[in-house]
């Protein structure tokens, strides 16, 4: 049996914060905020092509 | 209102208890309708593939017409309009490429036309999001341009449209199942899409040909992608699911069984990239319904590894009677009434069959009454109706 592994790319994200975060200047609020956005931003982009791929 | 939802709660409980394997207060009916509800209500293939407001007028009709437990919110649920909007290259759009009144089809490119090549299998196991927009989508969409190459407006609009598109249609199954259930009293039967590795790259990627012979001339590279996609397959799934964990995943099952590949390759391939995907679902509490399109006969022994009431197995083409031998007392059953039966024998001969399978197969509970595929539009009217009406005077426990 194969294992689900953990990519290094995590499922839920195209582009990983820590990679966009190093185009930024230094971060003056709240880091977690703005990564979480980002995040939830990326869901949005992740789910429209897996569900290109899947549902159409 | 008070007493449609009293109806839907009713319902709800009869088929999550059949599914859970036990034993309702009467045998449920969840008919998969696809363009058979346009023809119900007197739309064409084209209209309720194109215009999702006029697929779910259809569904919505249907569903208040017939004594139906549950069914699926849009099961025409390729909405035309969107693949257009992205530009997909692979339907045939009803109306457009296909005659008005046949159902939309998919179009497998010719073999060397694959969207992914024989060589790309590293690069997509690397990184399988990056792939499909970079590499997968410029080829499978007229409009979206390829990494590198000058972008142009239809590529701009591809991906605008087709992300707005997506959300307003995603957006619509919300209301359209509350719709159901205080219209009707219906319950929307799954929730979330499912697809196994191995099929994503037999459908969308290699294609059947090309994957064939990869099976045979770079075996590791396929079981190295089968693996790079599970994590992401598992994450969609899981993404959609019903929140109360009543009604399953569905998982369309494609081309991974005999004859299309042989015993070996299912358990090279197949089986242990998707085993890991159904007990890491379960395990969250959700249950997947096992779609099984064609013939699984052959894999029973497989799919009987599974935890207790972790599937529900859907029977297409398979005998349901020996499959309900087999593995019956592990998973609830569906399906299993011929559409050739359905659509072109006799009222009688319907109620002959369907009082077969619930004397055999839904003596213990454990059974939900459907057709073996998907009903379209040659299904007969009064077949279906046979179909209901039978079930619900005779399948009382």
């Amino acid at each position: 049996m194969s294992e689900i592994k953990t990519p290094q790319i995590k499922p839920g994200i195209c582009i990983p914060w820590e990679e966009k975060l190093k185009e930024l200047p230094k971060i003056q609020g709240d880091e977690a905020l703005y990564q979480r956005i980002w995040e939830d931003n990326e869901a949005l982009g992740y789910m429209y092509i897996w569900q290109v791929l899947l549902s159409f | 209102m008070k007493d449609m939802e009293k109806l839907y709660q009713a319902r709800l409980k009869r088929y999550v208890t059949a599914m859970r394997n036990e034993k309702p207060d009467q045998v449920p009916i969840r008919p998969f309708v696809a363009e058979f509800t346009a023809k119900y209500a007197g739309y064409t293939c084209a209209q309720v593939a194109h215009d999702y407001s006029l697929a779910f007028e259809a569904a919505c009709k249907c569903a208040a017409d017939f004594d139906w437990d549950a069914v699926v919110a849009n099961m025409v649920y390729v909405w035309t309009g969107l693949t257009e909007a992205i530009g997909l290259k692979y339907y045939g759009v009803p109306g457009i490429h296909i005659p008005e009144d046949v159902g939309f089809q998919y179009r497998e490119p010719a073999e060397g036309q694959a969207f992914m090549k024989a060589d790309e299998y590293e690069l997509l196991a690397k990184d399988p999001t990056g792939f499909l927009y970079n590499v997968w989508l410029p080829r499978a969409s007229a409009d979206v341009s390829p990494e590198g190459a000058p972008t142009s407006y239809r590529n701009n609009l591809s991906f605008l449209k087709g992300g707005m598109a997506m959300l307003s249609y995603f957006n619509a199954f919300g209301p359209q199942i509350q719709r159901l259930r205080q219209e009707s009293g219906t319950v929307s039967a799954i929730a979330g899409i499912f697809k196994q590795p191995f099929d994503i790259l037999a459908d969308k990627l290699r294609g059947y040909l090309g994957l064939t012979m990869d099976l045979f001339e770079r075996p590791k590279e396929v079981l190295k992608a089968c693996e790079a996609l599970m994590p992401h397959l598992c994450h969609v799934a899981l993404s959609g699911a019903d929140p109360d964990k009543n009604v399953p995943i569905g998982f369309w099952m494609h081309r991974g069984c005999t004859p299309f590949i042989n015993h070996d390759h299912f358990n090279q391939f197949v089986w242990p990239t998707l085993k890991p995907i159904i007990e890491e679902i379960w395990r969250q509490g959700h249950q997947v319904l096992f779609y099984a399109e064609g013939r699984w006969m052959n894999h029973l022994d497989a799919f009987a590894e599974l935890p207790d009431g972790s599937i529900v197995f859907h029977v297409d083409q398979d005998d349901i009677f020996e499959v309900h031998k087999r593995i019956g007392h592990k998973f609830c059953l569906t399906g299993g009434i011929p559409n050739y039966l359905l659509a072109y024998e006799t009222p009688d001969k319907v109620r002959a069959f369907c009082k077969k399978v619930i004397d055999e197969v839904a003596k213990d509970g454990g059974y939900i009454m459907d057709a073996s595929a998907i009903m379209q539009n040659d299904t007969a009217i009064e077949n279906i109706k046979a179909m209901t009406e039978f079930t619900r005077e005779y399948g009382v426990y």
